[in-house]
């Protein structure tokens, strides 16, 4: 097959003359941007603000197609990457969830199916209440509440067993308070239900519950970081993101909890291809487009590619294993 | 080879009740018991199963009950009670074993390279047209599909080895 | 109303030449994307989605929106011409649209079909209109229980009313249930009734389902009868669309009951789909004409397309208030808000009034333009029919099958494609109703997820299902609508002497 002849000749060029051969590679053909989410989700959007970033600034001239793969939250993308082997024009989109899902589930692929390419920002979780119908107004009366009565305040998330139910359980084991969690099939879902009254609060990424904020329906107890967030514009209640305490000086001794939003290709991907892809989206998330995400989304700007993203993998999956351990959800024959 | 519609009831509440099992199986793998706070996973597909399983049956026993009934009986009307004659079953699978061969070669060699063969055979072939129409025709619907996908909404069909040595990804 | 002032201001946007053209493009892409039963609307928009990256939001959501407005309107045109639904919401528009097409009024059927849905959906603008400001508040008070009586109503509206052996519609509905169990479990996380196939882990689209028991399925008995769509022969004639336009004040009985379950099940989390099978099936239960239904009555097609028409405008509402979409495609639009640097949610209409009231005036265009488009195709798909079967029904299976494959880019979902169609036409044969088998699919693992949460909210008491007005009236009304058929059988059996103990309903015997 002439692709692979191609291959082979730009691996002999590469052994040749490598800094010409690496610079060379080029797509010729449409990419197929593959999100680890449904139309609308956090992933589906970070895909597609990638692609404008890309397409927008001439980045990438040849067509950029989206597609979803949402199944089995996320886990049929990286199934479908295992069936792509060494293809360069597919590129895979999610989060902790490329590494994290084998865990807990019996799945058909594992870390070494996936190429990482890089994580382009972080998303920073927060705890959330309704003032309101809660009373509750900062951590302190959060965990005089769920003391109170153990077991009764419900919290929202997004999905079961990923990154929201794991960081309710981190709160529990950090305050010794019993909470239960009510998973709902988004993170905007679960931030609706606490904005209505119907459950007490909910750990969301900043963006799927701001518009709330502003209308005064929930509001932001402390961010899930080592270090309070940069951004110093009052967003609402005479308050900006940079007001918002930790949850560590606030009361509650979790460490950083971010979301690293993520890009992978299949397995045996070209080096030269490679290190075009991760030069592509350094200069994309520089892009104004990717900035103004960044910023709504008061996300953490911290780009890693190459062996920085690769060190990151290990010790955020070894992180997510303990937890996992202690849950109790690891699967059966581990 | 005559198909009785009895003997077509009972075998497909036969096979309705076979997924019903299955699925019950399934359940118990998820768990069935309802718990303090509301039931398991596999709580509702298991009665799910057991539905499935039931209305089988109950289909079985009127279908059973009617051939009790009504076919020993001379005279009755042996069309109505015909699920499918040889001849209808031919032409069923005549009709269907080519889309089955349409699929399994768009598996293999893409789905342009299926769709434009089995046009080809469904006009020339089981329509009667000539060769040259046929061929015609099957380009006709490779062009448009390939537009309106590939072109127009950007939905990349599975394109094949064949395709993809010509360049066309 | 200062709603009415900012509508004139709203119109002011989007009446521009520029903006009209757009409508048209859209609507016209729509139809394609509509026509094509595996694309669809949500698909639709989230491919145009890159070519709105460098318009102004409003240009963009009017393209978007117009192109949604046309694959609605697409979606029914199948489902009358070939019983392909190309959109899950005109699944119910088959059930009386593709036999009056068969009596030779394919013109007739689709009239009836594009009218009525452009009267529903101007309705559901209307609504958005008057109450915008009502409705967040109101959508806020839907916690997990009341999404659950919500589609509790759907299912209780739909429960006994098709007439054949009840054993066979218990079978088809529950297999509707189990087909939308398969896959990872919202509430656990694990994954169900996936034996350890990756294939199944994503579940069974909806879609694959609907290709398989409908358009495959009805392939198979239309080829097994000879070879020929009966009835096709019908003259073409312009003035039927007149005709029939004139005759839809006679049901406005029924349009008035639509378009108010439209709006209501658009308002809350209930969807088009699920309005359009309501309102087929509660328009078979109390309009005059309810026995000719499934027979080719006209109002067996208004009645789902009125109330589809009217929920899918009204599912925008909740998306652009809450952030919460009421559909597959106000979904993929909310994820467009916000790379054009809106953010969907309470403070939209405040910030950007522009935005929001161009939109509800473009939707009243896009919804205009879209009826005289659609109605101007009409003569083109009557044409179509005239074409004899052995060369549509090769290029129906063609389409079918991409349809299949380009769900989710699987070959595997066109084998499970074909399997559908091999029960679909075994089902139809044997008198199994698949409506029920399609409600549950579509409604079961929603109704499932909110049943377990509310469960999980309530620590394990049914007694929330009760807890306060808003749900007890929505349960109570379920539970009137599941009693309803039981006591009319029980009234009936009371005053018919029957010879056959164990054979209610015989009309279903000798199809």
């Amino acid at each position: 097959m002439p692709k692979h002849a191609l291959t082979a000749l730009a691996l002999c060029l590469g052994l040749a003359v490598p800094s010409v051969a690496l610079a060379e590679w080029k797509p010729n053909r449409p990419v197929e941007f593959v999100a680890a989410a449904g139309p609308g989700g956090g992933t589906d959007t970070f895909a597609r603000v990638v692609q404008s970033a890309l397409s927008k600034n001439e980045l990438l001239t040849t067509p950029i197609i989206v597609s979803n793969k949402a199944g089995g939250s996320g886990a049929e993308t990286f199934i479908y990457a295992k069936s792509n082997k060494g293809d360069p024009y597919k590129l895979y989109f999610g989060t902790q969830d490329a590494y994290v899902l084998p865990l807990a589930n019996k799945l058909s692929y594992s870390l070494k199916d996936l190429t990482p390419i890089a994580a382009m920002v972080f998303d920073p979780f927060m705890l959330w209440v309704n003032p309101k119908t809660s009373g509750i107004e900062d951590v302190k009366g959060f965990i005089a509440k769920a003391k109170e009565a153990p077991g009764q305040l419900k919290l929202g998330g997004a999905k079961a067993k990923e990154a929201d139910e794991t960081l309710m359980t981190l709160i529990e084991h950090a305050t010794g308070v019993d909470l239960t969690y009510i998973p709902y099939k988004s993170g905007s879902e679960a931030a609706i239900q606490v904005a209505g009254g119907h459950i007490t609060a909910n750990v969301n990424n900043p963006s799927e519950s701001v518009e709330q904020w502003k209308a005064g329906v929930q509001k932001p107890l402390c961010v899930f970081e080592n270090e309070r967030l940069a951004d110093t514009t009052v967003i609402a209640d005479g308050l900006s993101w940079h007001d918002i305490p930790t949850c560590k000086e606030a009361g509650i001794a979790v460490d950083s909890f971010a979301q690293p939003r993520t890009i992978w290709a299949a397995a045996d991907l070209p080096p030269e291809a490679l290190a075009y892809y991760t030069d592509l989206f350094t200069k994309a998330a520089a892009a104004p487009e990717f900035k103004a995400y960044q910023q709504r989304g008061a996300q953490i700007p911290r780009l890693l590619t190459g062996d920085a993203f690769k060190d990151f993998i290990k010790k955020h999956e070894a992180s997510y294993a303990e937890i996992y351990k202690r849950n109790g959800w690891l699967r059966a024959e581990q | 080879m005559d198909i009785s519609r009895s003997t077509m009831d009972i075998a497909a509440a036969c096979a309705t009740a076979a997924v019903g099992a299955v699925v019950c199986y399934g359940a118990t793998l998820n768990g069935i018991a309802w718990g303090d706070s509301g039931p398991e996973p596999g709580y509702f597909p298991f009665y799910v199963g057991g539905l499935i399983i039931l209305g089988s049956a109950g289909t079985i026993v009127q279908a059973w009950r009617r051939r009790a009934a009504g076919h020993d009986r001379p005279g009755a009307d042996a069309g109505a009670d015909s699920f499918l004659d040889g001849e209808r079953l031919r032409t069923i699978l005549a009709f269907f074993l080519p889309i089955v061969a349409m699929v399994a070669v768009s598996a293999w060699l893409g789905l342009y390279v299926g769709m434009a063969l089995y046009i080809f055979y469904a006009l020339r072939i089981a329509a009667g047209f000539r060769t040259l129409t046929a061929a015609l025709a099957a380009l006709a619907v490779v062009a448009v599909n390939f537009v309106i996908f590939e072109k127009l909404f950007m939905v990349p069909l599975l394109k094949g080895p064949i395709l993809e040595a010509f360049g066309i990804y | 109303m200062g709603n009415f002032g900012q509508l004139m201001d709203g119109f002011a946007v989007a009446l521009t030449a520029h903006h009209l053209m757009i409508m048209v493009v859209g609507v016209l892409l729509g139809l394609v994307v509509g026509v094509l039963p595996g694309l669809g609307a949500p698909n639709g928009v989230s491919l145009l989605l890159p070519l709105t990256f460098t318009m102004d939001p409003i240009s963009a959501i009017i393209l978007l929106t117009s192109m949604y407005w046309g694959a609605l309107f697409g979606g029914s045109t199948t489902s009358i011409l070939f019983n392909i639904p190309g959109e899950p919401s005109s699944v119910a528009t088959t059930f009386d649209g593709y036999p009056l097409a068969k009596q030779g009024q394919a013109a007739r059927a689709l009239t009836l079909a594009f009218t009525s849905a452009g009267i529903g959906a101007l309705t559901g603008v209307l609504v958005i209109t008057l109450l915008s400001g009502w409705v967040a508040n109101f959508a806020l008070r839907f916690g997990a229980a009341e999404y659950f009586a919500v589609y509790f109503m759907a299912f209780a509206s739909f429960i006994g009313m098709s007439g054949g052996s009840p054993f066979k519609t218990l079978v088809s509905m529950m297999l509707g249930f189990a087909a939308a169990t398969v896959g990872i479990d919202t509430i656990s996380g694990e994954s169900r009734l996936t034996f350890e196939f990756d294939e199944l882990i994503g579940g069974i689209s909806f879609l694959i389902a609907v290709i398989g028991l409908f358009g495959l399925g009805e392939l198979l008995l239309t080829m097994e009868e000879g070879l020929k769509f009966e009835g096709v022969k019908a003259k073409l004639d312009i003035r039927v669309i007149a005709r029939t336009v004139a005759e839809m004040p006679r049901y406005w009985a029924t349009l008035i009951r639509s378009a108010l379950i439209g709006c209501w099940m658009g308002i809350t989390p209930g969807g088009p789909t699920a309005a359009s099978f309501m309102s087929y099936a509660l328009g078979r239960r109390f309009s005059r004409r309810g026995r000719f239904f499934g027979k080719g009555e006209p109002e067996g097609i208004v009645a789902p397309e009125t109330a589809d028409h009217s929920a899918g405008s009204c599912a925008l509402l909740p998306m652009l208030a809450l952030g919460i979409p009421g559909s597959a495609t106000a979904a993929v639009m909310m994820g467009g808000l916000m790379i054009w640097g809106l953010s969907p949610g309470p403070m939209l209409f405040s910030t950007r009034p522009d935005f929001v009231w161009g939109l509800i005036a473009s939707m009243y265009m896009g919804n205009l333009i879209a009826v005289v488009l659609v109605l101007a195709t009409v003569p083109l798909f009557a044409f179509i029919l005239r074409a004899p079967f052995t060369v549509v029904g090769p290029l129906i299976t063609v389409v079918c099958v991409i349809g299949a494959y380009t769900v989710a880019n699987h070959m595997f979902d066109v084998w499970l494609a074909l399997g559908f169609g091999i029960v679909g036409y075994v089902f139809k044969k044997l008198d199994y109703p698949l409506a029920p088998f399609v409600l549950a699919m579509v409604l079961g693992d929603k109704a499932e997820d909110a049943f377990r949460q509310a469960m999980l909210t309530s620590d394990g008491s049914p007694a929330i299902f009760f807890s306060n007005g808003l749900v007890a009236t929505m349960m109570g009304l379920g539970l009137l609508l599941l009693c309803l058929p039981a006591i009319s059988l029980l009234l009936k059996g009371r005053a018919a002497t029957p010879k056959d103990g164990a054979a209610p309903a015989p009309e279903g015997r000798s199809a």
